[in-house]
């Protein structure tokens, strides 16, 4: 289990005339991510998603705040003793045409980890060819076939799941998925998504599903959670089924409403909520984050910046899911299937 | 500024583009026919190795070497066969009579120029007299998509948002009056609120202009939300083309069903979506007889194997299947 409290990061860009300006990428984040359970980040592009993303994986430093794995606080230890917790948890990268050396074959892609991880756990040489097949069936392709091919000979989706397979060398308890699905064909998302599922169930990984396509979240597994970050704070946060059939933070009924409608086969919600301006990076960070663009704002937004909880606000609806809003209220935004 | 206000119509015929490779010439699109109704929009779909790309490219007698356009036509209303342009020709029609919109995460603008000169030489090379009154112009169609027309002409394109170089692309592709509007992937790459602020602005200018439109992408959902017409594409072939609500409500072509069933939704039962099985052909995997998709096809009979379907039509869409006589659609409860 993995444990994260008060996460902050701040990217400095370097100065120009009027100074260097920081960019506050993630501004105290908490999250827990349980042995096999499935936490899904969403957001616009540059909420700080990918950031706390790549902080979990090990790839980026954080500049305040404690993440504890398996009850180990990281603070407290040094790069070279962290290296084997973060070993643990392994990424997923978003392009499958470009996670994989061109120069090599699969089988190669896949040996070297395997050795590496053959020498750690005392394992005979022979063993690494048996896993490699191994796998790759568990991936869902066939091993004979990919082994001796190189990456340009394959699909999209075949490379996605070799990047999987790749990532599973390391025996991870968690797999850290960053818009794994965007770049596959539509025929193929599907097929990838359930096989996270699937890998969840059969050998209790837990994956961190980071993505802006909230539909996709759903697909990732029962009881999964919901974090949904907004320049760098996370607004909402519960069940993924709750959250998408009863949102009530404004920026995550934006989010949905901005979904596209199969017409012929639903009809759009019936409260949508369209924010009222752009996003602007460079706006003040007073009060609620969201306010400018927020239809409902009110003055007490404009100077206090609401915290993650339970609480109903003015509104007086107590909510499953925890909100950072002081006006939160169920709004029915999502399309709905038509009934013939 | 004087406009026709009637749009014009788009009659693709028989159209067949080819790709020479080591192993011979290929069909990348296959005797595809498909007419873009005077002011309407069309959504083409397929993925990757559809051929709807260069299905677009054609419209504008663009597609380059290997690739060859091996027969067929494209008629627009007032312009006559487009393949049979050349030199000049061809290059005035391009602009003032189609407009392209490249997809924004392609980087189509010239990171050296400012958006304003970048305009300045679509003008000067289209011999614009009155350069003032296309810049008024683009400043005009730019704020009429909520953008300040006058700072983005000053901007160079790493000073815009995705958002912004899609309506910038928009604008580019409008401001010479082009009638007949291709838009290719006009929301990969963005995200969901752009999108749907982007789709809407799609539709508004459309109307507002009397435009006929094609947009060209993978994903079903952002046509559906634009879309009166929906043309589904797999191996080079148009396999399903009508209504948008009748092609997702009911389809009637095997990979539409299973396209549609494959779609990540927000509601109705997860465990029924599933994924097609096998993946999607690429030039050198398209079988030589038969139909393109039966290698993927729960519904695939023994005449599938040897003999093309034809397109028939049935219930005001025209389908290419064998199996499309007897309908299967998609059961609503998937959505409910």
């Amino acid at each position: 289990m993995i444990t994260g409290t008060a996460i902050t990061k701040t990217f400095k860009q370097r100065g120009n005339v009027l100074g260097k300006r920081e960019v506050p990428a993630l501004r105290g984040v908490d999250f827990a991510i349980e042995k096999g359970g499935a936490v899904s980040f969403i957001g616009e592009s540059g909420c700080g998603k990918t950031t706390l993303g790549r902080i979990i994986a090990g790839l980026e430093t954080y500049d305040s705040g404690e993440i504890v794995i398996d009850g180990v606080a990281m603070s407290g230890l040094s790069h070279r003793h962290r290296q084997p917790y973060f070993r643990r948890i392994q990424l997923i990268h978003q392009d499958p045409y470009s996670a994989l050396n061109p120069t090599r074959t699969i089988h190669q892609t896949l040996e070297a980890p395997l050795r590496l991880r053959a020498r750690q756990t005392g394992r005979p040489r022979s063993w690494v060819d048996a896993r490699a097949e191994e796998l790759l069936a568990l991936v869902g392709i066939d091993p004979g076939y990919v082994l001796p091919r190189y990456p340009h000979q394959l699909s999209g989706g075949m490379r996605q799941r070799v990047v999987i397979a790749r990532a599973l060398t390391m025996d991870p308890d968690v797999l850290v998925a960053d818009e794994a699905v965007s770049m596959i064909d539509v025929s193929l998302r599907l097929g990838i998504l359930s096989l996270l599922r699937d890998l969840r169930e059969r050998l209790g990984v837990s994956v961190l599903f980071i993505t802006h396509d909230i539909a996709t979240a759903r697909y990732i597994g029962d009881e999964g959670e919901l974090y949904v970050i907004y320049r760098g704070q996370v607004v909402e946060r519960g069940l993924t089924e709750t959250i998408i059939a009863d949102p009530v933070h404004p920026y995550t009924q934006s989010l949905l409403s901005a979904i596209p409608v199969l017409h012929g086969l639903e009809r759009p919600g019936a409260e949508q909520v369209v924010p009222t301006e752009a996003l602007d990076e460079a706006q003040a960070d007073g009060g609620c984050l969201f306010t400018r663009r927020c239809p409902f704002s009110t003055a007490r937004c404009e100077t206090e910046r609401p915290v993650l909880g339970h609480d109903g606000g003015e509104s007086g609806e107590d909510t499953e899911q925890l909100h950072a809003c002081f006006h939160p209220r169920r709004r029915s935004v999502i399309p709905q299937g038509v009934h013939v | 500024m004087s406009r026709d206000s009637a749009a014009p119509e788009v009659r693709i015929r028989d159209l067949t583009v080819v790709y020479k490779t080591p192993a011979g010439e290929l069909p990348a699109v296959s005797r595809v026919s498909l007419t873009l109704t005077p002011g309407t929009i069309t959504g083409v779909v397929g993925e990757s190795g559809s051929g709807k790309s260069t299905l677009a490219l054609s419209l504008l007698n663009a597609v380059q070497p290997p690739g060859r356009i091996a027969a067929g036509s494209v008629e627009i209303d007032g312009l006559g066969d487009v393949l049979r342009l050349d030199g000049e020709d061809l290059r005035r029609t391009r602009g003032r009579k189609v407009g392209y919109v490249f997809q924004a995460a392609q980087n189509s603008l010239n990171p050296l120029k400012t958006i304003g000169k970048q305009l300045l030489d679509l003008g000067r090379s289209h011999d614009v007299e009155d350069l003032r009154a296309l810049v008024a112009d683009a400043k005009a169609l730019l704020g009429r998509m909520g953008l300040d027309g006058a700072r983005v002409l000053d901007s160079h394109q790493h000073e815009l948002s995705g958002g912004m170089r899609q309506r910038v692309g928009i604008m580019l592709a409008l401001v010479l009056n082009a009638q007949v509007v291709v838009l290719d992937e006009p929301t990969t790459a963005l995200d969901m609120i752009t999108q749907s602020t982007i789709l809407r602005i799609i539709r508004e200018v459309h109307e507002e202009r009397a435009l006929t439109t094609l947009v060209i992408t993978h994903d079903v959902g952002a046509v559906a939300e634009v879309a009166d017409d929906l043309a589904v594409m797999y191996g080079g072939r148009v396999v399903e083309h009508g209504p948008i609500a009748e092609v997702l409500g009911t389809p009637r072509h095997p990979y539409t069903q299973g396209l549609i069933r494959a779609i990540p939704r927000l509601s109705g039962d997860i465990s029924l979506a599933r994924a097609l099985p096998g993946r999607p052909p690429t030039l050198g995997t398209l079988p030589a007889a038969g139909c393109v998709f039966r290698e993927r096809c729960e519904k695939r009979m023994e005449i599938c194997e040897t003999v093309e379907p034809a397109t028939a039509t049935y219930d005001g869409r025209s389908v290419a299947c064998h199996a499309a006589g007897r309908p299967a659609p998609v059961k609503r409860r998937e959505y409910a």
